[in-house]
């Protein structure tokens, strides 16, 4: 067996040759200890094996992020988690040549055997730069591999050329005289490349590349944020609409499944824990994946067509304001569909500083589980609103996070200081029609991550909140007053048939007991519990079960709202719980629920931490319960203090 | 005349003449191709006139002001 390691700049087109090399026989880990991807694959040469490492993409050996570090580390030999390759693969950039050769003249005084893989050759010759890589064989004194990142030819060629490689001669580069040490290596080694580059590359006659006209629209003073708009409100709506009935999809399909499995089964706590809990919670996990699948669809789609690094060069500005990155955008904009992908994404912020401040203020994004929350409380409570004012209130709990995340951001910042804030250094890669089999692959490790690292998390929860909304069973006097509740409230429907009226009653009482059975829980008990917390918010204990269940996930908060006032589940139609809801009174006879508390209850859900599977996230992603339980805290304390507010102003 | 990467005129082409500023980042500019002697474009400035847009080796390098003041230029 042979290992190779893959290193090269950020952009050379690295995962290509790793996905043409190994397929989908791949494996992403992280480096133990910190949140660096290690990215492995196995491809086979004749009887060799040959092992694949992808290293991340860095400028140099001589490191500035922790990504940098451990490729430096790994192409070294000095981490002790992953063994040292047998042959280094060197990808070079065609169009960016003299940049990715200052790397490969590192790469060559490792003493291990090197292979060049030039790529992107055809960017290069459109650009009017075609490299030829015979002459940069000879002038490197290392084989070159030219290929055509996106087809497969090439790879075999490259493989072959691998398992011949042997160690080549030091670069000749010499120091310069200046007094500075770095500066007297670095203008050393770009004399060299700037010869070795020289002497293969054919100039053509210079023209204005299409990535130039297109910036030139895409990045105008004006036009500039209009477009970048644009292409976000677009990838907005579409997430939305396309994902919601694939949600709904998988969400019935999830039920139906879970009802055929239990149906033959005695009525009894292993069915309901295998129906509410199991498969309530297989539901919640399965609800998301196909928004996370698209949202990973479209930020593959915008990475590779080169477009991220633009939005990020556009919003830096804004986003260094409050102490964030340009990069901390994708993060951001994930989260609007779900923190825990947002999180996971705050990886490619290279520095420390900002990413830990994206990580802290990401779940203030308004994510989607948030939606049917948002959508019961303004139909119940602003429906009498103008479908316009409607749209605005939903439109401003979304800008209500951002600002409230904004300033978190600030705060924070100005906390710690400027000091130490990481530098904005992005290349600006040609704009490319992106590749299937990087987006497809993309897309697989991104939702794959989700299911992995949230999955469990919250499936655990939701049998959790099955327990705890299950346990202990209302005794025999609780649920004959149930009954008697029952019995004096039940009117039957006229007009229908006797089997209607039937039917009906028995849903009816059924309802009562649950509402019954679910007062009588732990859940139950922690809603009163919670009354004198959450009263001054206007909530009373019937909210408070509510936001226990929303812990699991938070529209949970509706099922949970519709036992509690014995309308059943809702699912999609919540009008009965509306109506119910608007009728509750306290015993004087005064509503609980008021245009305040609605508004208050608005602002707890658009600013709580209430997602226990994001602070899991948060704490694995950090390595530290102080940034995770810090933030559960902070934002809740936040969140009480606003929704407060709120209550009082508005009552 | 001697000036900064940051006040160039968008468009200008100019040599650099050196890099000042803390070594890390100082080492990091430098590694991007920056080196003494280079011609650099400054191709665009983003709508709010921070970040910059160079190019440089030819590719696209999106720094902030504050980094391109400590890329010395002659024009």
């Amino acid at each position: 067996m042979i290992r190779i390691a893959l290193a090269g700049n950020p952009n050379a087109g690295k995962t290509t040759i790793f996905n043409g090399l190994t397929g989908l026989r791949q494996k992403i880990a992280n480096y133990p200890g910190i949140t660096v991807e290690k990215k492995m694959g196995r491809c086979q040469m004749g009887d060799t094996e040959v092992e694949v490492l992808d290293l991340p993409g860095t400028y140099s050996l001589v490191p500035a992020s922790p990504d940098e570090a451990v490729t430096s580390a790994v192409l070294k030999g000095e981490r002790s988690d992953t063994p040292a390759p047998d042959v280094v693969v060197a990808v070079v950039d065609a169009s960016t040549l003299a940049r990715g050769l200052f790397l490969v003249s590192q790469v060559m005084e490792l003493g291990r055997p090197v292979v060049v893989a030039l790529n992107m050759t055809d960017i290069a010759e459109r650009r009017g730069r075609s490299v030829d890589a015979e002459a940069l064989a000879r002038h490197l004194g290392v084989p070159v591999v030219p290929l055509v990142g996106n087809r497969k030819e090439g790879i075999g060629l490259l493989l072959e050329t691998v398992t011949k490689a042997v160690v080549p001669p030091a670069p000749t580069w010499k120091r310069t005289e200046d007094a500075d040490p770095d500066l007297a290596e670095i203008a050393g080694r770009y004399a060299w490349v700037d010869g070795v580059a020289a002497a293969c590359v054919r100039p053509g006659p210079p023209h204005i590349t299409s990535s130039e006209r297109i910036d030139h629209i895409l990045l105008h003073p004006a036009f500039g944020f209009a477009t970048f708009a644009l292409i976000m409100a677009g990838l907005f709506v579409t997430l939305f609409t396309l994902a919601t009935p694939l949600m709904d999809l998988c969400e019935g399909g999830i039920t139906a499944l879970g009802g055929w499995l239990t149906s033959g089964m005695a009525d009894g706590d292993l069915k309901s824990l295998i129906s509410d809990g199991i498969f309530a919670g297989v539901g919640g996990v399965v609800v998301f994946v196909p928004q996370i699948a698209l949202l990973f669809l479209f930020l593959a789609l915008l990475e590779d067509s080169g477009y991220l690094a633009r939005a990020a060069f556009l919003m830096d500005r804004v986003l260094h304001r409050v102490g964030l990155h340009g990069k901390s955008f994708i993060p951001l904009l994930s989260s609007f569909a779900c923190a825990i992908p947002g999180i996971l994404s705050a990886r490619t912020i290279e520095a420390p500083r900002e990413r830990f401040a994206t990580i802290l203020v990401a779940p203030l994004m308004s994510c989607s589980a948030r939606l049917p929350v948002y959508a019961l409380a303004i139909a119940a409570f602003f429906g009498s609103w103008a479908p316009w004012a409607q749209g605005l209130l939903m439109l401003g709990l979304y800008v209500l996070g951002i600002v409230v995340a904004f300033l978190v951001a600030w705060v924070a910042m100005k906390i710690r200081g400027r000091q130490g804030t990481s530098p904005l250094l992005l290349e600006l890669p040609a704009y490319k029609v992106p590749q299937p089999s990087l987006v497809v692959s993309q897309v697989w490790h991104g939702t794959s991550a989700f299911l992995t690292r949230a999955g469990s998390i919250i499936l655990a929860l939701s049998i959790a909140i099955w327990a705890i909304t299950t346990y202990p069973k209302p005794h025999a006097d609780d649920l004959a007053n149930a009954e008697s509740r029952f019995e004096a409230a039940w009117k039957a429907p006229t007009g229908v048939s006797p089997e209607e009226v039937a039917t009906q009653r028995e849903d009816a009482q059924g309802r009562f007991i649950a509402q019954a059975a679910l007062e009588h829980s732990i859940a139950g008990r922690l809603g009163h519990a919670l009354e004198p917390v959450i009263a001054p918010l206007g909530f009373d204990w019937k909210i408070g079960v509510g936001l226990v269940g929303a812990f699991a996930a938070r529209e949970v908060f509706v099922s949970t709202l519709g036992i509690v006032y014995a309308v059943g589940d809702p699912g999609d139609d919540t009008a009965d719980l509306q109506a119910a809801i608007r009728a509750d009174t306290h015993a004087d006879g005064t509503p609980i629920w008021t245009m305040a508390t609605a508004a208050s209850l608005l602002v707890w859900f658009v600013l709580a931490m209430q997602c226990i599977s994001t602070t899991a996230v948060v704490r694995r992603e950090t390595g530290s319960w102080a940034w995770a339980l810090g933030q559960l805290v902070g934002m809740n304390v936040i969140a009480w203090l606003a929704s407060f507010i709120t209550y009082q102003v508005l009552r | 005349m001697s000036t900064t990467l940051a006040t160039l005129a968008t468009h200008a082409s100019a040599l650099v003449s050196s890099i000042t500023g803390e070594p890390r980042l100082r080492r990091r500019l430098l590694e991007l191709g920056l080196v003494p002697g280079v011609s650099v474009k400054l191709l665009r400035r983003a709508p709010m006139g921070d970040p910059l847009v160079i190019q440089v080796r030819g590719y696209d390098l999106s720094l902030r002001r504050a980094e391109a003041a400590l890329v010395e230029v002659q024009s």
